[in-house]
């Protein structure tokens, strides 16, 4: 059979995120893959440097959507560590639940992305209808549902209420009740054994080898877990297992992702439960250094690096971030090949790429010098006239 | 029944159980599907013309006709899946006795029902493209497993009934009510066939967004893929329409009014069956799809002839 | 010193292996280690690192700009730690070998120093560019401190509107 190339993304109704792959196809079996990425260049990196720490925290959460509060935490705790800045515990407490209510919010949105590539659309519905229940946490706790912008230097921006405490609990307890289906469901139902067994194999040695992390590496059985190993916050007071296991396929890396969800509301439990009194942030002086500082983050998608280096000025000197998916990619031709077409979107789901994590250090360029600023009423205008030039009037909805 | 007048002939091709019966029930059949898996699935779902609303949609949309394929049959492919479906429909029992009723015409409505499958492979092959060809390829594998089954679930209540007639097996049922019951395995195949034969999950694999974006379809737009829809909507209509005749006795006996209403209900409660399996399940892969057909539910169907043949032996 | 016990160790053993070849050790923390090596020692340092001292993931490459030199920092993670390696290569003729020999998960983060920084990194096997975009000019590198927002595009000078006062 003659062999065939085809190409999946960067626009393409599987991949939702801006990556090239090349697959070579003899029949339904991929006998080799190429990736190619680079196509979501932001250069945030180039514009770190010329920001103040306080501005780049804003920069630095909108490198990703979903792990928003991962890429400031970990970077804040190396200008913290810098700085030489003691975060108050209550400030810590805070950040911990965040970043699990983002984990949740995260593994959940995974769970759908992971059922609708096998075109399992009701497992995609319903789980995102769950994670509803997990934004409505973090817009309750921090206002907003994506950037959440809770963290400051020194500390976090809004304290967490007894009111909120409560609603939290009382969320956490229904989507365990849901997980618990999740769990059967992805375990029992036939048609997602058969999607997910045996596929994307990554063995324990070549996982090694090539530094995979997160829940990629722990389906490959590879101990990586940051929050157990080298504790952050307040993970190293808390009592939660690190999920492991050994198929080194989808199915280890689905059920890695349920359990890991039941893990997260046993530590929200926790340190809500535990939340100590004080002060929500200390204050740190605008002007930071010498020095530079490099730490890790378990973000939901596997281990976070950020390197800071200060230089005694209001700006640093230089910020380096490593999300997640770029240390996954490297493995994904390797689970690609020798496998089928149909099972390479479920393949490079498997990972839960993020591509604006991964691509981010290029300079934009803005075509326009001049920037109209619309507001979310102008913008409903706008929309409203233009579509009453072409005949359809939206104005009475 | 004969025709005696062009006028009546006319009729029956164009409005009733023809083309305008056909397109209405197709997409009042579709948005039924899509309304009722929307609430499996906890969403609203479309409105009641979203179906109407899409073909004409569609209608109005430009036909790109790709530079390197072959013009000609890439244009006529559409209404060929189209005319094929809508010539089985008269051999089927819709609100009373088929239209036209012969010795062997399910054998003569299976192949028909197989034309519009062909006409998606070519129509993806013609394309050239490597999203479209991989469909069509995908589209043939797909054929060669579920029709297997599909006819051999359908040969059982022939056999039993000692007719290759639909109607007659249609009035064997409604005569012998129980024997209904005997062959509930082989309804079950049938319906899983079905499902691959309409190309919806878990069988939806030669246009499988995830995979290969449209499949057969994917350089196809405007007029041309709305026809498409529309003859595979149709395909739906007519093969529930196939499956309530010959496993669950047609109309039951019943004609006019009654019967078209009898029709509707029965196909509806099929159509339901088939939403069901489509929410509770994912797409599956070609190979698991060709190992399952071939070496389980073809099996079940032998098993079924074998005691289809053994009850018409006690029957005498 | 009994309070970094293991990172004394891995410094003994270090200074042991590689003696005038490593230099400016710091203990910063508990697990976290820098210090320099000459270049042309790379590769022999992270053979070392991976199979003697069971560091198995090089995290990521952080390139410098330190003005007379170009600075590679290569981020080396067991589960306990991070022990930062600098590599250092004069700017006028940047040259570092490749890893990927030692770490196969490297190569993206060395396709980025060689994309940002203009560091050639001999060894590396031929392919796409990565992360800039394949019309981008091939002799200049954004994030040296030298370089501004419009070189690359220069009929589309402008400076973001957000930039800092």
């Amino acid at each position: 059979m003659t062999k065939m190339t085809i190409p999946l993304g960067p626009q393409h109704p599987a991949l939702k995120e801006p990556v090239n792959f090349s697959l070579v196809l003899e029949g339904e079996q991929i006998t080799g893959s190429t990736v190619n990425l680079g196509y979501n260049h932001r250069g945030i990196e180039k514009a770190a440097e010329s920001r103040t720490y306080l501005q780049d925290i804003y920069l630095l959460e909108r490198v990703c959507g979903i792990c928003s509060h991962s890429h400031t935490t970990c970077y804040l705790t190396c200008v913290e560590e810098i700085a030489k800045a003691e975060v108050p515990e209550r400030a810590k407490a805070i950040r911990t639940i965040v970043a699990e209510l983002e984990r949740i919010h995260s593994h959940l949105l995974w769970l759908g992305i992971a059922g609708y590539e096998m075109g399992f659309e009701t497992l995609f519905m319903y789980s995102w209808r769950d994670r509803e229940q997990v934004l409505d946490c973090l817009e309750l706790v921090s206002g907003n549902r994506v950037h959440y912008a809770m963290n400051t230097i020194g500390g976090v921006r809004r304290d967490i209420t007894p009111e909120q405490k409560t609603e939290i609990l009382r969320r956490v307890s229904i989507l365990e009740e849901r997980t618990k289906y999740y769990i059967k469901l992805g375990t029992e139902e036939a048609t997602v054994l058969a999607r997910t067994q045996n596929v994307g194999l990554l063995p324990h040695d070549v996982a090694m080898n090539l530094g995979t992390i997160g829940p990629t590496g722990r389906a490959s059985g590879i101990k990586c877990d940051v929050r157990k190993h080298e504790p952050y916050l307040l993970y190293g007071k808390l009592d939660f297992k690190e999920i492991t296991h050994d198929t080194n396929d989808v199915f280890g890396r689905l059920v890695v992702r349920v359990l890991e969800l039941v893990e997260s509301y046993k530590i929200i439990r926790q340190v809500l439960n535990y939340l100590p009194d004080g002060p929500i942030a200390v204050k740190v002086p605008a002007k930071i250094g010498p020095g530079e500082a490099t730490n890790r983050y378990e973000a939901p998608r596997g281990e976070d690096i950020h390197y800071v280096k200060a230089n005694g000025t209001d700006k640093p000197e230089r910020v380096k971030v490593r999300a997640p998916t770029m240390a996954n990619y490297v493995a994904v031709p390797y689970m690609l090949n020798s496998g089928y077409l149909a099972d390479a979107p479920m393949t490079i789901a498997a990972i839960d790429p993020c591509m604006s994590c991964t691509d981010r250090a290029m300079v934009y360029d803005t075509k326009k010098n001049k920037v109209r600023i619309y507001g979310w009423d102008d913008l409903r205008k706008l929309g409203i006239e233009h579509y009453k030039k072409r005949g359809v009037d939206f104005s009475k909805l | 029944m004969t025709i005696d007048s062009t006028l009546p002939a006319l009729t029956y091709i164009l409005v009733f159980p023809g083309f305008t019966f056909l397109a209405v029930y197709g997409f009042f059949l579709q948005w039924f599907d899509r309304k009722l898996s929307a609430v499996m699935q906890n969403r609203v779902g479309p409105p009641w013309y979203q179906a109407l609303a899409d073909f004409i949609k569609l209608l109005a949309k430009e036909v790109i006709v790709p530079e390197v394929c072959d013009t000609v049959m890439f244009k006529v492919l559409p209404y060929f899946a189209m005319a094929a479906v809508m010539t089985s429909v008269f051999m089927l029992p819709v609100w009373t006795d088929a239209l036209y009723a012969f010795q062997g015409d399910l054998i003569v409505v299976i192949y028909l029902l197989t034309i519009p499958t062909v006409t998606f492979f070519l129509a993806g092959w013609s394309s050239t493209s490597p999203y479209a060809t991989i469909g069509a390829m995908r589209v043939l594998t797909q054929l060669f497993a579920y029709e297997v089954p599909l006819m051999l679930a359908l040969i059982g209540p022939a056999i039993l009934a000692g007719t290759w007639n639909i109607s007659e097996i249609a009035g064997f049922f409604t005569n012998n009510k129980l024997y209904m019951l005997a062959q509930i395995p082989g309804l079950i195949i049938a319906l899983l066939a079905l499902q691959g034969k309409l190309e919806r999950v878990p069988f939806d694999i030669p246009h499988a967004k995830n995979e290969i974006v449209g499949g057969q379809f994917t350089e196809y737009s405007g007029r041309l893929l709305a026809f498409f829809y529309l003859a595979i909507d149709m395909e739906m209509v007519v093969g529930v329409a196939l499956v309530n005749a010959v496993f669950l006795g047609g109309t039951l006996g019943t004609a006019g009014l009654l019967g078209m209403a009898v029709f509707l209900a029965k196909t509806m409660a099929i159509v339901f069956l088939l939403t069901l399996v489509k929410v509770a399940m994912g797409r599956v892969r070609i190979d698991q799809m060709v190992r399952g057909c071939w070496q389980i539910l073809a099996p079940l169907c032998l098993a079924q002839i074998l005691f289809d043949i053994f009850l018409k032996f006690k029957l005498g | 010193m009994s309070e970094f016990e293991k990172e004394e160790k891995l410094k003994a053993q270090l200074e042991d292996k590689f003696g005038g070849a490593i230099s400016d050790m710091i203990i910063q923390r508990k697990d976290r280690v820098w210090f320099e090596i000459k270049a042309e020692q790379l590769v022999e340092l992270m053979n070392f690192m991976k199979t003697g001292m069971g560091f198995n993931r090089v995290s990521t490459i952080t390139g410098v700009d330190e003005g007379e030199k170009l600075g590679a920092f290569y981020h080396l993670t067991d589960e306990n730690g991070i022990v930062t390696v600098r590599a250092k290569t004069p700017r006028t003729d940047p040259h570092l070998p490749t890893i990927t020999g030692v770490f196969p998960g490297a190569e993206p983060y060395e396709r980025e120093l060689a994309d940002m920084f203009g560091i050639k990194i001999d060894g590396l096997k031929p392919g796409r560019r990565y992360p800039l975009p394949d019309d981008f000019p091939t002799d200049q590198y954004p994030l040296r401190k030298d370089w501004k927002v419009g070189d690359a595009y220069p009929e589309e000078k402008t400076s973001p509107a957000t930039e800092a006062k």
